[in-house]
């Protein structure tokens, strides 16, 4: 890889490994790359320690979107998902444990997927991306079992209720819809842009993020992030955050949110931005928070660049990780 | 001192005689009185010091006792002048009569025991003086005896032959054997003699050696001038025999006289001179060699050193010479000189001519700096057709910066011999850039070809001499040759895109859709800090992708009210090393590869994905075909911009092109790969 392919390195997903000690990264360029945060966040952590320890082609078209299960790391390319094991991974073996594809009907073009999430209810991975639906894919037998049809374009992001055994997910149509995942059927539609107070014309409709905890979700992307009250589907609070935001998550008693612009913004749930913390991309895609560990709890922030930005105390950045 | 004392003594005496001293005393002077003196000393002598004390001892009881009796006495009543009383004043005077006596007596002892104990230490003091005398002397013969020890004698340095070799080879009447085995001082004698036997022998055969000599020189010389002799005949049959050698197209001649100049080359360039000649011949047709030069300078410069010695002890005289006589020249001055003499050339140079197919020639000038030890080149280009000046192609053909980085990083500013350095700073040269222009770049590949090796920070495996230069010239003049043509088509290309046209080659056309609206506005040079100032370049720059070696230059694409600015930076290896763009765009705000993800993928589709963009080997169509994608993807921009059909009225862009999809992926970007036959665009 040479310096002008790192220069327009852009990392788009992350995953941290079960055990809590590897974070598995997704690029533009279809590789991902294995990072040991013991060996970064040890006290003779060096430059070297900070490089991957291992880099892999994994599929043709960018990395979109990477999940851990219990043992394997899913990643999703061009149209198709892969297993690696992360035994396996972490011994260098490079081989996928499986692929899968969802049934496309066009031909042209491969849909990309930009969004999996595991329901853990019936064990089952839904995927989301550039044919509109949203895919079920049983994890037991890798059967695609169904699909929901509903939205108008490309999907965004998805989010799983699992107390209310519902799947939301969020498109470029700027919907946000909520599925029932026992009926497959659409229970709800929240057309987010038509709501005033969250609607910004200037940037467009679309919903690039969305997460949910209880009764409360968080969506943004176009119009505004704003969260919601999801048993009275009535926005509460709207963040007055510049850009267009691209993840969210509730993290304590605060909300972090990434997206347009060099900076990890903290919001307070009475939509107050209370500090917003300067990072090294430019425009952020991905922000993962290792939970599977807790002596390398961090957080970790990637974007339009080949440095993962590290954060062991959320009031600054302490290092980077490079590609 | 004793008839002093004698009459002092007398004195007393008489005073305790008692009445009037003065007339007795007046009385005293007379005749008798030597006769009537006792001598007191005598009794001293008879006396006992002990009996002495006794005595006085007596003397103070019986005093004590009639004193304590007058005073019971006078206590009982007695009265002045009683009997008892008298009686016993009388005996009290008495005993102090003899008190005064012993006291007198105990003083003369004391004198006398003072006086002997005088004489006594003077005594002593004379016999150390002499003790230190003797010691004194002993000490200077010990001295004059080391001495005579430690003597050395001349002959003891003189390297003698063993004592057994000596009686074996030494004649009787030298060595002497009876007198000499017993005495080792006249066999050391002896042994001498015949060194100097032998040392006369020796000399007498010197001499005959030098006459031999002189003989065989003499006879050589005669020969010598018989083989001179010869010459002028040879030359008259060469001389007939050229136009032998033209009619058969044997250049014979002209090599020969080209390799005689040759040996005065200095061993850099003549090792060059070597390697690009037998690699001319063996691969290369198109490479031509001479040699340029004051040659006669050049043999002056390869005269024997012995000359050159004397000449600088000569020098150094007269400068000491200068120094004293007059006022010596400022110091600027003479590090001016200093200076020039450290950076002299060679008076030969070598000249290679590199001819490409086309007509157009590369001129490489070698030259070699005698006193750094360093070849440094000078290029030329000269083309067969006149090229039409564009202002922004100016740079290109600059013998400056022709040659630059012909391998990484080799700007040839710097010299390669860490040695210099030192002798820099003796004269005060900061940087060997401030002469480049002057002397010719000293490029790292250069110092190759001329089998000159310095060791540098990487080090490999190490060849000098010719197996260095031979190692290197195949690529070399490749890259050469390459660089030439590359700058040859850059120079063609820029012409056209002064003038706003991107030239597109028919083996490219497919890489781009028949209509592309977008237009090369302005195509400019510009500076290295001009571009370091550019915000949107802070990306690049700060990755170190930039080098100040580099070409600059701005590039301005316009559509409608759209205006895009990118500026490239051309390294110097080009094609070898793609340019790099970096974007900024002007519609509807300003945005930045830096900050805008769509641009941003725009300068990896014409940074990254270059390698579709190269056209035919070796690839000096990539930067036209760059700017030509950069076209194509600004139309893409702007016609997929601005989805929100709440605006009303006609669109600034309509869409044209054809799009599967208009974004796509968490960061929506636009299609901007073009598929060529269908001729659509797609997402990568």
């Amino acid at each position: 890889m040479g310096p002008i392919e790192l220069l327009h390195m852009s990392v788009f997903s992350q995953s941290f490994s079960p055990c809590g000690k590897y974070l598995a990264a997704g690029n533009n360029y279809g590789e991902i790359a294995l990072f040991s945060l013991s060996a970064a966040l040890g006290p003779d952590a060096n430059e070297l320690s900070q490089k991957p320890i291992l880099t892999f082609a994994a599929h043709e078209g960018p990395v979109f979107a990477l999940l851990s299960t219990d043992s394997h790391l899913l990643s999703a390319g061009n149209g198709e998902i892969s297993a690696w094991s992360w035994a396996e991974l972490i011994k260098k073996n490079v081989k996928a444990a499986w692929t899968r594809r969802p049934n496309y009907k066009s031909s042209l073009e491969i849909p990309e997927i930009n969004a999996m999430a595991i329901n853990p209810a019936d064990n089952s991975l839904a995927v989301g991306g550039g044919d509109n639906n949203v895919h079920i894919m049983d994890l037991e037998n890798g059967v695609f079992k169904s699909v929901l049809r509903g939205h108008t374009d490309y999907i965004h992001c998805l989010s799983v209720r699992e107390r209310a055994a519902e799947l939301l997910s969020g498109g470029e149509d700027g919907a946000v819809r909520i599925w029932d995942t026992r009926t497959s059927q659409c229970v709800h539609c929240v057309e987010v842009y038509k709501y005033e107070t969250c609607a910004r014309p200037q940037y467009g409709k679309w919903i690039s993020c969305l997460t949910t905890d209880s009764d409360w979700m968080l969506c943004g992307g176009g119009p505004s992030l704003s969260l919601w009250h999801l048993r009275s589907m009535s926005p509460t609070s709207i963040f007055p955050l510049s850009g267009c935001q691209r993840q969210a998550t509730f993290y304590q008693d605060v909300i972090l949110t990434v997206g347009e612009g060099q900076c990890v913004s903290h919001c307070l749930m009475g939509g107050e931005v209370k500090a917003q913390i300067p990072c090294t991309p430019h425009s952020i895609n991905s922000l993962a928070i290792n939970t599977n560990s807790t002596e390398h709890r961090v957080v970790t922030v990637g974007g339009s660049s080949d440095h993962i930005d590290v954060f062991t105390n959320l009031s600054y950045r302490a290092f980077s990780l490079r590609f | 001192m004793s008839s002093e004392a004698l009459k002092k003594r007398k004195g007393k005496v008489l005073r305790a005689d008692g009445g009037t001293p003065e007339v007795k005393r007046g009385r005293g002077d007379g005749d008798q009185q030597d006769a009537r003196v006792y001598t007191e000393e005598l009794e001293l002598e008879g006396r006992d010091p002990e009996q002495d004390y006794n005595q006085y001892k007596q003397t103070c009881d019986s005093l004590a006792t009639l004193m304590g009796e007058i005073q019971e006495l006078k206590a009982g009543g007695a009265k002045e002048g009683s009997t008892d009383v008298e009686h016993r004043r009388l005996q009290s005077c008495i005993h102090f009569m003899n008190l005064k006596k012993l006291n007198r007596l105990a003083h003369m002892r004391l004198k006398k025991g003072r006086d002997q104990t005088h004489e006594a230490k003077q005594k002593v003091d004379v016999l150390h003086l002499q003790l230190q005398n003797l010691l004194y002397e002993v000490m200077h013969l010990q001295k004059e005896i080391s001495k005579c020890l430690e003597f050395k004698s001349k002959h003891e340095e003189i390297d003698l032959v063993s004592e057994t070799e000596f009686y074996e080879e030494a004649p009787e009447e030298i060595s002497r054997p009876l007198l000499t085995k017993e005495d080792p001082h006249q066999l050391t004698l002896a042994r001498l003699d015949w060194e100097l036997e032998q040392r006369k022998r020796l000399a007498e055969k010197y001499s005959e050696s030098q006459t031999t000599k002189e003989k065989i020189q003499k006879s050589i010389e005669v020969k010598k001038e018989h083989l001179s002799s010869l010459q002028p005949g040879l030359n008259a049959i060469m001389q007939a025999s050229l136009p032998v050698q033209q009619y058969l197209s044997m250049p014979f001649e002209q090599t020969q006289k080209q390799t005689e100049v040759a040996r005065h080359l200095p061993p850099a360039l003549y090792v060059l001179f070597v390697q690009a000649k037998a690699y001319g011949q063996a691969c290369d047709k198109n490479l031509s060699v001479s040699i340029s030069g004051d040659v006669d300078e050049a043999k002056a410069l390869s005269k024997p050193p012995e000359d050159s010695q004397d000449d600088e002890s000569d020098s150094d005289a007269e400068e000491e010479q200068e120094k004293t006589k007059r006022r010596r020249p400022t110091t600027g001055c003479q590090l001016d000189d200093k200076r020039r003499e450290m950076l002299r050339r060679h008076p030969l140079s070598l000249c290679l001519d590199l001819k490409c197919k086309d007509g157009s020639v590369l001129h490489l000038y070698f030259y070699y700096l005698i006193n750094l030890n360093i070849m440094t080149v000078k290029t030329k280009v000269s083309t067969c057709t006149d090229l039409s000046t564009a202002i922004s192609a100016g740079e290109l053909l600059n013998s400056e910066t022709l040659l630059n980085c012909l391998y990484s990083n080799d700007q040839g500013q710097e010299t390669p011999n860490p040695a210099n350095r030192y002798q820099f700073d003796k004269v005060g040269i900061v940087t060997f850039a401030d002469y480049v222009s002057e002397l010719g770049h000293p490029y790292v590949w250069v110092q190759d070809l001329g089998g000159l090796h310095f060791p540098g920070d990487a080090p490999e495996g190490v060849r000098v001499g010719s197996a260095l230069s031979a190692s290197h010239m195949e690529a070399t003049m490749k890259l050469l040759r390459g660089r030439l043509q590359s700058r040859l088509a850059l120079h063609k290309q820029f012409t056209s895109l002064e003038h706003s046209i991107v030239p597109v080659s028919s083996e490219s056309q497919h890489l781009f859709p028949a209509k592309v609206i977008s237009r090369l506005a302005r195509w400019t040079t510009i500076g290295h800090q001009d571009y370091m100032d550019l915000t949107f370049t802070r990306h690049a720059t700060n990755v170190g992708l930039v080098k100040e070696a580099d070409l600059f230059f701005m590039a301005v694409v316009e559509r409608g009210t759209a205006r895009l600015q990118a500026a490239v930076v051309l390294n110097p290896r080009y094609p070898e090393v793609s340019p790099l763009f970096s974007l900024s765009l002007n519609w509807k705000g300003e945005h930045s590869g830096c900050t805008d993800d769509n641009l941003r993928a725009m300068e990896s589709e014409v940074n990254v994905f270059k390698s579709e963009l190269q056209g035919p080997h070796p690839g000096h169509q990539l930067l036209t075909n760059q700017l030509a994608r950069l076209c194509v993807c600004l139309d893409v921009y702007l016609e997929t911009d601005g989805e929100d059909n709440s605006v009303e009225g006609p669109r600034e862009f309509p869409r044209e092109k054809m799009c599967l999809r208009t974004v796509r992926g968490p960061n929506r970007l636009k299609p901007f790969k073009y598929n060529h036959p269908q001729g659509f665009f797609s997402h990568r």
